[in-house]
């Protein structure tokens, strides 16, 4: 009676540790996918890749006392992972938010100041043009006619 | 030179110049191809060079190598790298073909690196039950960083290679976005060991 009570719950337990194995695995690639979000956007994620490898290698510790059946070892680790992560995952998502807005900052003051820098160049060049064009008229107005004598 | 050749002149300036000024709004929003794409797997001797990997395994002794990845895929990968060992009979793991060796794999690294970042461990190994009898031998417990694993794997004397054949894989695995899941880098590279009964 006993000894079937103990492998049920040595078996509950170990299903219950693979449950909360592959929780704390969504919530770490759920983390990943926002710190590549955030680095696509721009962001430094130096600092985040570092506790995203503190997690991982918890994540696999986890996975390997699972592995040699050291379920309350998996279990414990588990829970500190899909912490770690939730935590990770939500400073990811402020710093891609706070790098995208300064994005579109940066970006339209780029497009102004390029805009403006564009517009003032092709005048400058306009006028530099007007007044080398009329240089080059009144060269030529001033230039003497050759005189071509008609050998006929 | 003529009036023409002068307004050839402006425009050809104009037209760089408006490039040149637009740069920096231009840069934002143009994205341009990388270079070629891949991850690296590699393994170095406890000397930290390609010479002096562990062959002739005594039971008991710990060994080491070092295993290592390099990323080069243009923004950050996350790996997870499965060591597992290999007898004569098991199933090999076929990189051309992109399968991955079928047995369970022991111990694992997850990590996740920046592009043209590396990351490298040293692991430590040690055959901590075994025997070898003839022409026989079986690994009977393998302790990778500590951890110790049944495993439990005989294996028979190969005449060809004059030696009691297992082979430590290293498998690496990448995360793919897109199917939310690790899928097998077709990167692979194995440690190809001995089990003795003495030097």
């Amino acid at each position: 009676m006993s000894i079937g009570f103990s492998v049920d719950s040595g078996f509950a337990e170990a299903q219950q540790a693979g449950g909360n194995l592959q929780a704390a695995n969504d919530m770490f690639n759920s983390a990943f996918n926002v710190v590549v979000s955030a680095e696509k956007a721009g962001a430094n994620v130096s600092s985040l890749l570092v506790r995203l490898n503190e997690a991982a290698d918890v994540l696999a510790q986890a996975e390997v006392a699972y592995r040699s059946g050291d379920a309350d070892l998996a279990n414990s680790m588990a829970a500190r992972v899909h912490s770690l992560s939730s935590d990770l995952k939500s400073s990811a998502q402020a710093e891609e938010s706070a790098t995208l807005a300064s994005n579109e900052n940066t970006l339209a003051l780029a497009a102004t100041s390029s805009a403006v820098g564009c517009v003032v160049f092709v005048l400058v060049l306009f006028l530099v043009w007007r007044k080398l064009k009329s240089v080059y008229v009144n060269s030529l107005r001033d230039a003497k006619p050759e005189v071509v004598g008609n050998e006929a | 030179m003529k009036l023409k050749d002068y307004k050839l002149v402006f425009v050809a300036v104009g037209l760089a110049g408006v490039l040149l000024i637009a740069s920096p709004a231009l840069g934002a929003v143009l994205r341009f191809p990388g270079g070629e794409q891949f991850s690296e797997l590699y393994l170095l001797g406890p000397g930290h060079a390609a010479e002096g990997y562990p062959f002739n395994i005594l039971v008991g002794k710990s060994y080491s190598v070092y295993v290592g990845v390099g990323n080069h895929l243009g923004s950050s990968a996350y790996y997870t790298l499965y060591v597992k060992l290999r007898n004569q009979t098991d199933a090999l793991p076929n990189a051309t073909s992109g399968t991955p060796c079928p047995l369970q794999p022991l111990y694992e690294y997850k990590f996740a690196l920046q592009d043209s970042a590396y990351w490298e461990s040293l692991l430590s190994f040690s055959v901590s039950s075994g025997y070898v009898a003839g022409n026989q031998s079986s690994v009977n417990q393998l302790t990778i960083n500590g951890v110790k694993f049944d495993v439990n794997k005989p294996s028979a004397w190969d005449s060809n290679s004059s030696r009691f054949s297992y082979q430590l894989i290293f498998e690496l695995w990448l995360y793919d976005q897109s199917s939310d899941a690790v899928q097998f880098n077709m990167r692979l590279v194995d440690l190809k060991l001995n089990l003795i009964r003495t030097i």
